[in-house]
């Protein structure tokens, strides 16, 4: 189906084409992986952990 | 739109959500999420559209409103604001697999808009933005361990 006429011949927002984020989808694949990795995560947000430089 | 709405405009987000050939499993769930999003006052939903591109690397965009059943998406749809063009598909679509079908959203951060708001009329310029791949903080986190908790 064609896009609605006010979408033609206006200028864009995106700018240029648009790369794959290929890090954030493997984030998501599903499996055992992510829930040890959420576990892993959760540290890092942990209250008192703290960088070190 | 007027200066004040202007000044309270939160950041305007755009997401590309992939599915990819014979990874398709539509339930409604998503469509309900986004609702409860909308209705919750997080996000406002500027625009909604839907993009397959077959396997010779042609691209199909479909305005949401001719999408099918649109369950709850139906209160959403009449307040789009139509805000991607034509040329904004193309370069959307770069992002997608050939036998993939996508949902791309355009949405203003509503809960950021205050705070963005003070930050500017407290002179205060965005000038870097971004998203942290999850991946980034796992190598973070493995390439620290074990990790040292202090202040407890």
């Amino acid at each position: 189906m064609p896009l609605r006429p006010a979408r033609i011949g206006r200028v864009g927002v995106i700018g240029a084409p648009v790369a794959k984020a290929a890090v954030v989808g493997a984030a998501v694949r599903p499996g055992p992986a992510p829930v040890a990795k959420a576990a892993v995560i959760g540290a890092a947000v942990t209250p008192g952990r703290r960088r070190r430089i | 739109m007027a200066e004040h709405e202007l000044d309270d405009l939160g950041p305007v987000d755009y997401l590309v959500i992939e599915f990819p050939a014979g990874h398709q499993t539509f339930t409604g769930e998503i469509a309900k999420e986004l609702v409860n999003l909308v209705e919750a006052g997080t996000i406002r939903l500027i625009d909604a559209i839907v993009l397959a591109k077959d396997e010779n690397g042609d691209i199909e965009a479909v305005e949401l409103a001719d999408a099918g059943d649109l369950g709850p998406l139906v209160a959403l749809e009449a307040d789009l604001a139509e805000l991607l063009a034509a040329d904004d598909v193309v370069n959307l679509a770069a992002a997608m697999d050939p036998g993939s079908v996508a949902g791309v959203i355009v949405y203003e951060n509503i809960w950021a808009g205050p705070f963005a708001a003070a930050a500017r009329r407290a002179g205060g310029q965005l000038i870097a933005n971004g998203r942290i791949p999850i991946q980034a903080i796992l190598a973070s986190i493995e390439a620290d361990e074990p990790l040292e908790p202090t202040g407890v």
